[in-house]
């Protein structure tokens, strides 16, 4: 079989004699197999279809090797002994071929381990190419805008919602401010602040409710906002004077002893002014018809702590409902 | 034996060192990974049949790797790459699934 030796990669090495006896061996089995299809002309004509295409890739790698090119073909039907005796005989007979796979399927390992790696760590975007992360990076750009819109609305709501409460609590703090105003008026809460202490003292106790009405309503007019008599006696709207028949004074029922102390919270200037002037209550009660004597200070603050207890309303209702503070 | 052992010495050496490749190669290298075992499998079909050359099996699984990875290189640039990629691991496969039944006939007779 000389033209087997013509192959470019077949020539022999003389000092490798087991790659020769191999080659030979190996001929020897190729002869066999083309003397079996001689036996069976006819041997399987549905693999030729099959496997035919296979011979124009790497199934030739030993083409130029093969002296007959013809056996193709049967090649795969070649007794399972013949396969499974090359396996076993390159188990134990390792040849240069074995080492150079070794080598290329060492880089194929090492190739195949990075790829799952690179797969495994980020399989979404690393591989991908340029024109799927374009499309990539639309979605995303369009589903932002999305939602940029929707923060957009979400905040407008949540100014509305703010103002809104904002003017409600606006509209409790006016509403709790009149209520403190007004319970200082009804004499319902204690109060303090600038004001006077008027001490009348009386030893003729000549002082009737008529002159203590007439301070009362001087100090209104001076604008005191809170009056309080000998301490214990709350100043309303609907306080009273009056005399009990031994000549006391009464303020809404309660009796007034001498000397007759009037703490009034207001301007302190404007209130002493309104006790002081000519022909007021101060040269009244220092006049010759009573001739009492009255001192004047100004301590600061004025506390005020004696309550006008307050009855619920017999018959006046709201006519209509209350008016919404501004 | 020693392939085999090659083989394991290289899925050891890619998981110990964890080597990594360029960013710009990373889009080729899973179809070089199918070339490359499109070639392996008709070089152990080869042998099996006994038509195996070592020069020829080097030649052919550098040449198919590198061709495998312009193929889709070129369909990158004029922007057909997916497709490409597709086509080219249509065919590998194939190819190594005829290559495989020619294992299977020639080691089991079936």
């Amino acid at each position: 079989m000389p033209q087997r030796f013509g192959g470019p990669c077949s020539v022999p090495d003389p000092s490798k004699p087991g790659a020769a006896v191999r080659r030979a061996r190996r001929r020897l089995v190729s002869l066999r197999r083309a003397q079996h299809r001689l036996a069976e002309p006819a041997g399987l004509p549905e693999l030729h279809g099959g496997i035919a295409e296979n011979h124009e890739g790497d199934a030739r790698a030993g083409a130029a090797d093969q002296d007959v090119p013809t056996v193709d073909d049967a090649a795969s039907v070649e007794p399972a002994a013949s396969g499974v005796g090359k396996l076993r005989r390159a188990f134990l007979h390792p040849g240069k071929g074995q080492v150079i796979a070794a080598a290329i399927l060492l880089l194929v390992g090492m190739a195949g381990v990075m790829q799952i790696k690179i797969n495994t760590a980020d399989a979404t975007y690393s591989g991908a190419r340029r024109e799927d992360l374009i499309q990539l990076l639309d979605g995303l750009g369009a589903q932002s805008r999305r939602l940029e819109s929707e923060i957009a609305e979400l905040e407008q709501t949540r100014t509305s919602l703010k103002s809104g409460a904002d003017s409600g609590r606006t509209a409790r703090d006016a509403v709790r401010k009149q209520v403190q105003d007004l319970s200082i008026l009804a004499g319902t809460v204690p109060a303090q602040g600038l004001g006077i202490r008027m001490r009348i003292s009386d030893p003729g106790g000549r002082v009737n409710a008529e002159v203590l009405l007439d301070a009362v309503e001087e100090l209104r007019d001076a604008g005191a906002e809170v009056i309080e008599i000998n301490d214990t006696v709350r100043i309303v709207a609907s306080s009273w004077f009056g005399q009990d028949g031994q000549g006391g004074l009464l303020v809404d029922g309660a009796s007034v002893t001498r000397p007759i102390t009037i703490e009034a919270i207001g301007d302190p200037h404007a209130l002493e002014e309104a006790a002081q002037f000519r022909g007021g209550i101060v040269s009244e009660i220092e006049g010759p018809r009573i001739s009492g004597h009255v001192q004047i200070e100004k301590p600061d603050p004025v506390a005020i702590d004696s309550l006008h207890a307050t009855n619920e309303n017999q018959y006046a209702r709201p006519a209509s409902a209350a008016p919404t503070p501004r | 034996m020693i392939p085999l052992i090659g083989l394991l010495v290289g899925i050891v050496l890619g998981l110990a060192f964890e080597p990594s490749i360029p960013q710009a190669l990373q889009p080729y290298l899973p179809i070089a990974i199918v070339a490359a075992m499109d070639a392996l499998f008709g070089a152990f079909r080869a042998y099996l049949e006994g038509t195996f050359t070592d020069r020829v099996f080097v030649v052919s699984f550098i040449s198919n790797v590198l061709i495998a990875a312009a193929i889709v290189y070129v369909g990158d640039q004029i922007g057909v790459g997916s497709q490409l990629a597709t086509g080219v691991v249509v065919v590998l496969g194939i190819r190594i699934f005829t290559n495989a039944a020619a294992i299977r006939r020639a080691l089991f007779r079936a």
